[in-house]
């Protein structure tokens, strides 16, 4: 049954979760440096702390060594977490995301060789390299049809006796800074697959200042240049490694409400304090109409997020009807984005000109939101996606290397 | 109806064209890229627009300046705003108070500051009314507050007045030599019955800048904050009549100055930017591909380039109708409602230009479509927040008789 009775562990991870940011993110990201959004600087100890807390490992199954937790645990995590810090709550959402995929998809011989240190190192990160330079991967001219001019993979896996030689260049690659293991989209020759490079291997190099300021946390490209890996680093089963187009956990749109949430709470907190007009301004009702828009945005945003999590952790739900057959996160996305843009550049307004200085949080606010509207290949593209899946015109998935 | 150009009016606009073109177009974004507050500014652009008459467009002939018509400097603002809106802004700052100067300050006054302001290049003109406890209290004074509004203080001590207080947020403070002061010289009484506007130049006794702001967006236009601890301004250089600072520009129509090029002036300003927006946007989708077609050749890119354009133009039609309205002067509530709309306007345009630029990217192509958008929020704090709205509502309130 379609339920938001939350349990008490989810609630009690919420509280937890809060708690952590007002005291250890918020004193440490709510000054003028950081408020800067050409610093990207990430906060080590704060993300060490977190890990501390099993939020690194917090969807990893728990027969593994993780926390287990479901995709709405994590949306409601995540959010939290980027209410405090995009930044940070990018770096583990993604980090989270792909322990889960990553180490379940591993075969027992790959695991021995990567979990313990995953599970032991506080600074394990991850990171999933799969778009390439000058790469046309919207979805565009190809709309309800194939023409062709489809993602490829450049990035070539040569094998030679026991091992793959890669060599290529992957950018847009979210963690790229702090990762130890990479999962990098290659093509083998025989298809498209997905090679376990550690960083540190020789010929990988890691450029993470490559990208312009267009990201959340840490991103940046990789450079492989004959990079030698064992053949038995090519993983097996990845052709679902991120979950079906539209439907997989809505992490970023989690993140995308704690940014709106931040913006919000601390407009709310402003007008409730700011005396002009002989009151304080939520008393008159340009303003108070204004924030009760801010409120029915966020939280409308917050039941499709919520939803579509809900919908990734009961696969049945769509499969008897209780849910359209729909790709809920990607809808979820666009309606979140656009809700929430206009949101923060509301909440801004309350401010008047601290609206726009550097050293103050809105204009950070509105920045970090700007970016979720284009993740990926931004929304207008996502929304090409969608019509697909609403007419019924399916594409084949992309990998096929096993 | 008649849309033409004269031909000096034509002139301006392609002078001001190919300035924005030559001149401020290669700089802007290195400027707005510079990290502090302190890297933005540059004096040799002012310098150089001076000499083009781009600083002194407003100030009447007799004193040395353009004397230009308000539809020929609603053509410069736009044109100017297409190199850079904080850069226009900084010339079109004193237009705005030269023509308050000729509508407010007596021939004395006139004689004192308008001849050295047309003579040095260098001379920026600034106006200090906000301060931190006094923003939308001095734009719409509450009847239900009478101490509302501007705090600081200004005491007679024989010729002179003593000046004690701050203002922040001020436009041209860091880089201003004359500014307009609202000042309270009647402190138990409302704000428009006990504030006098004073001329205070940069170099008074007591009178200094205090933090410079960093701004998200328009970052060449300088402000900052202003302190004044017993700064000693002579009687000489108050402004009209002791306690009647608004109604200065109350004679000139209404009492925002409104009618004195200030909405006109926003307004116009992003009629420049938004020319500027579809200008990339068009020149993008018919040079970048995508999936080996042209952008243009896609529905949801064309939808796009339409509704830029289409709101543009008619920004565009509401803007040059305000010019020649207050060029004969009609005086009505459409100046305010033409800035409100510009906020509305200048930011969807700017926004769907980053979108059809995919948002994201190194590019300069890509980097200016985001600058433009981060400019286009200023508006929101100057142009269109509900304060300016109210305001214009109740001067369309006021216009019509009661019951109707």
């Amino acid at each position: 049954m379609y339920s938001l009775h939350l349990s008490a562990e989810q609630i009690e991870f919420r509280d937890t979760v809060r708690s952590f940011v007002d005291d250890e993110i918020k004193p440490v990201v709510l000054n003028a440096n950081r408020l800067d959004i050409g610093d990207r600087a990430l906060p080590k100890d704060v993300l060490d702390k977190a890990s501390q807390m099993g939020l690194r490992t917090l969807a990893l199954a728990e027969e593994l060594g993780g926390v287990g937790a479901d995709a709405l645990t994590c949306c409601i995590v995540t959010e939290e977490l980027a209410a405090g810090d995009a930044g940070i709550a990018t770096v583990l959402a993604e980090t989270s995301a792909l322990g889960l995929a990553l180490f379940g998809a591993m075969t027992n011989a790959q695991r021995d060789a990567f979990l313990p240190a995953f599970l032991e190192d506080d600074r394990y990160h991850l990171a999933y390299a799969s778009h390439e330079p000058d790469t046309d991967t919207a979805l565009g001219i190809d709309y309800h049809r194939t023409t062709g001019t489809a993602h490829r993979v450049r990035t070539k896996a040569e094998r030679n006796g026991d091992s793959f030689v890669v060599s290529g260049v992957k950018d847009a690659v979210v963690n790229a800074g702090v990762a130890k293991l990479f999962a990098v989209e290659v093509d083998t020759g025989k298809g498209i697959g997905v090679l376990l490079i550690p960083a540190g291997t020789r010929g990988l190099t890691v450029n993470e200042n490559a990208e312009p300021r267009w990201y959340h946390g840490s991103c940046g490209e990789i450079i492989l240049q004959n990079c030698t890996v064992p053949a038995d680093s090519l993983l097996q089963g990845s052709a679902n490694l991120r979950g079906e187009p539209g439907r997989g956990a809505p992490l970023a749109q989690a993140i995308n409400l704690g940014i709106g949430r931040a913006a919000y709470e601390a407009a709310l907190d402003y007008a409730r304090l700011r005396v002009q007009g002989g009151r304080p301004i939520v008393e008159h009702q340009a303003i108070g109409g204004k924030l009760a828009e801010v409120a029915v945005r966020l939280e409308m945003s917050r039941n499709a997020v919520w939803q579509a999590a809900w919908a990734s952790d009961h696969p049945a739900a769509q499969a008897d009807r209780s849910l359209p057959n729909l790709p809920l996160t990607a809808m979820a996305q666009v309606f979140a984005s656009e809700a929430i843009y206009r949101a923060v550049k509301d909440a801004a307004e309350c401010f008047g000109a601290m609206g726009v200085m550097r050293d103050m949080p809105l204009q950070k606010y509105i920045s970090d939101a700007r970016i979720c509207l284009y993740s990926g290949d931004g929304n207008s593209d996502l929304k090409l996606r969608i019509a697909e899946q609403l007419s019924g015109h399916r594409r084949a998935p992309l990998l096929a290397a096993e | 109806m008649d849309f033409s150009l004269s031909n000096e009016q034509r002139s301006w606009q392609m002078i001001a064209r190919k300035f924005a073109e030559e001149e401020i177009k290669p700089i802007t974004l290195k400027l707005d890229e510079a990290p502090d507050a302190h890297g933005t500014f540059d004096w040799g652009i002012v310098e150089k627009g001076s000499k083009l008459g781009f600083r002194t467009m407003a100030v009447a002939k007799e004193y040395g300046g353009e004397g230009t018509d308000y539809v020929t400097q609603a053509l410069v603002m736009a044109e100017l705003a297409r190199g850079d809106s904080s850069i226009s802004k900084t010339f079109s700052q004193n237009w705005k108070w030269s023509h308050l100067i000729q509508q407010a300050c007596n021939e004395e006054q006139k004689e004192r500051f308008l001849r050295p302001f047309v003579a040095d290049h260098r001379f920026l003109l600034g106006k200090g009314i906000t301060e931190p406890t006094a923003g939308s209290d001095n734009r719409l004074p509450p009847k239900d507050a009478p101490k509302a509004g501007l705090k600081l203080r200004a005491e007679r001590k024989g010729d002179e007045w003593i000046l004690n207080g701050e203002k922040c947020f001020i436009a041209n403070a860091p880089v201003g030599k004359l500014f307009f002061i609202d000042a309270r010289t009647d402190p138990n009484a409302p704000l428009r019955q006990g504030t006098t506007m004073f001329l205070v130049p940069s170099d008074t006794p007591g009178f200094r800048i205090g933090k410079v702001f960093n701004k998200s967006g328009w970052r060449f236009y300088r402000n900052g904050e202003m302190i004044f601890e017993n700064a000693r301004v002579p009687h000489a250089n108050v402004v009209g009549n002791v306690n009647t600072s608004d109604m200065k520009t109350a004679q000139a129509g209404d009492r925002t100055g409104g009618d004195l090029f200030g909405d006109l002036e926003l307004a116009a300003n992003a009629l420049g930017v938004c020319d500027d927006a579809c200008e990339q946007a068009m020149k993008h989708a018919k040079t970048a591909k995508q999936g080996g077609q042209l952008l243009i050749e896609q529905q949801h890119i064309a939808l796009k380039l339409n509704k830029m354009n289409m709101l543009t133009e008619a920004l565009r039609s509401y803007v040059m109708r305000i010019a020649w309205e207050h060029d004969h002067k009609v005086h009505s509530a459409n100046a305010g409602l033409a800035m409100n709309f510009s906020t509305d306007v200048i930011q969807e345009v700017t926004e769907i230009n980053l979108d059809i630029h995919g948002g994201a990217g190194g590019s300069e192509a890509a980097r200016h479509a985001e600058k433009l958008v981060r400019d286009s929020f200023i508006w929101s704090h100057l142009a269109g927040d509900s304060v300016q709205r109210l305001k214009v509502a109740q001067r369309l309130a006021r216009m019509t008789a009661p019951g109707h």
